[in-house]
């Protein structure tokens, strides 16, 4: 493209051809991070299942706190490599993402200080089923917002597994170990599935392009 | 009477620029170089001459060793976007 002057007509054809090309911003790749966070929760619960019954010692249920640990090491991970071009849609999902993690942070103090205040013990078996409804709600967001039928309904299977966690507190039954490994599987449906789709879509498209 | 045309504007590479980033939140110079096609000092050109009209926002950061320039459109090139549409309308209507 050259600096030279445009007649009316030309004009207009010009912004229309910018603006739609600008739109398709799908990406190789642009599923990544759903499968980092899919792929980093499923082994971890595995991981955690298999140490908690193996030892017989509940101390590694703390290690649910390397999701914490995650966040902080993805954003730098996004830091070093930001995207070329920020879309409004883009904006929009990343915003949704910062609500989602404060009411990660917010749900584990208010969770610790009301137990360790009423009970004087910290067991975080509720963030389990939380996390589920905070999460599919995340990703069915982030789908309807891509458009992405997938990444829309398969958090379903995590909101059943998170309502079937809280009715079996709420009937008195014990959480089990178990539950770590329906942790897992329920990231299996609601990120590793629709982000192996969204990523499959992408190349699709790049390579349409 | 038809009402002027911003020069700003009227010409391809500026005009293509700023239809790029009134439809992204933000985008950088190797976006904008590859979907202008243009050359790097023409492109460079251009979008200083966007900035210095307050059209756009040009940040200029580094990521690991390399720069990177991210532009986006301010207010004011939103609004001189939105006359010179009109002002097009005119023209072709």
């Amino acid at each position: 493209m050259e600096e030279r002057t445009l007649n009316e007509k030309e004009s207009l054809a010009l912004i229309t051809q910018m603006i739609s090309s600008s739109k398709k911003n799908m990406e190789i790749g642009q599923g990544n991070y759903m499968l980092i966070w899919g792929y980093f929760t499923t082994t971890l619960s595995i991981i955690l299942f298999a140490l908690v019954n193996l030892t017989h010692n509940f101390i590694w249920s703390w290690g649910w706190m390397l999701m914490f640990v995650m966040w902080p090491i993805m954003s730098y991970r996004q830091r070093q490599k930001p995207p070329r071009v920020v879309t409004y849609t883009d904006k929009v999902i990343s915003q949704v993402w910062q609500v989602m993690g404060w009411m990660f942070i917010v749900t584990f103090l208010t969770i610790g200080i009301i137990e360790f205040s009423f009970a004087r013990y910290i067991d975080f078996i509720l963030m389990l089923p939380l996390s589920l409804i905070y999460c599919g709600i995340g990703v069915s967001i982030t789908g309807i917002i891509i458009q992405e039928r997938w990444m829309t309904y398969t958090p379903l299977i995590a909101f059943i597994i998170a309502i079937y966690m809280l009715t079996m507190l709420m009937i008195g039954e014990k959480a089990t170990t178990l539950w770590y490994l329906y942790f897992g599987l329920s990231f299996v449906f609601m990120m590793i599935i629709p982000g192996h789709i969204v990523n499959h879509k992408a190349k699709k498209q790049c390579l349409k392009n | 009477m038809f009402k002027e045309l911003d020069p700003l504007l009227h010409s391809q590479l500026r005009l293509a620029v700023m239809s790029i980033l009134l439809s992204v939140e933000e985008a950088d110079f190797v976006y904008l170089k590859e979907k202008t096609q243009a050359t790097a000092g023409n492109l460079s050109v251009q979008i200083d001459k966007l900035s210095e009209a307050g059209y756009i926002e040009v940040e200029k950061s580094f990521v690991g060793k390399k720069p990177r320039t991210t532009c986006r459109i301010t207010p004011t090139g939103r609004q001189a976007f939105e006359n010179y549409v009109n002002a097009l309308k005119g023209y072709i209507g």
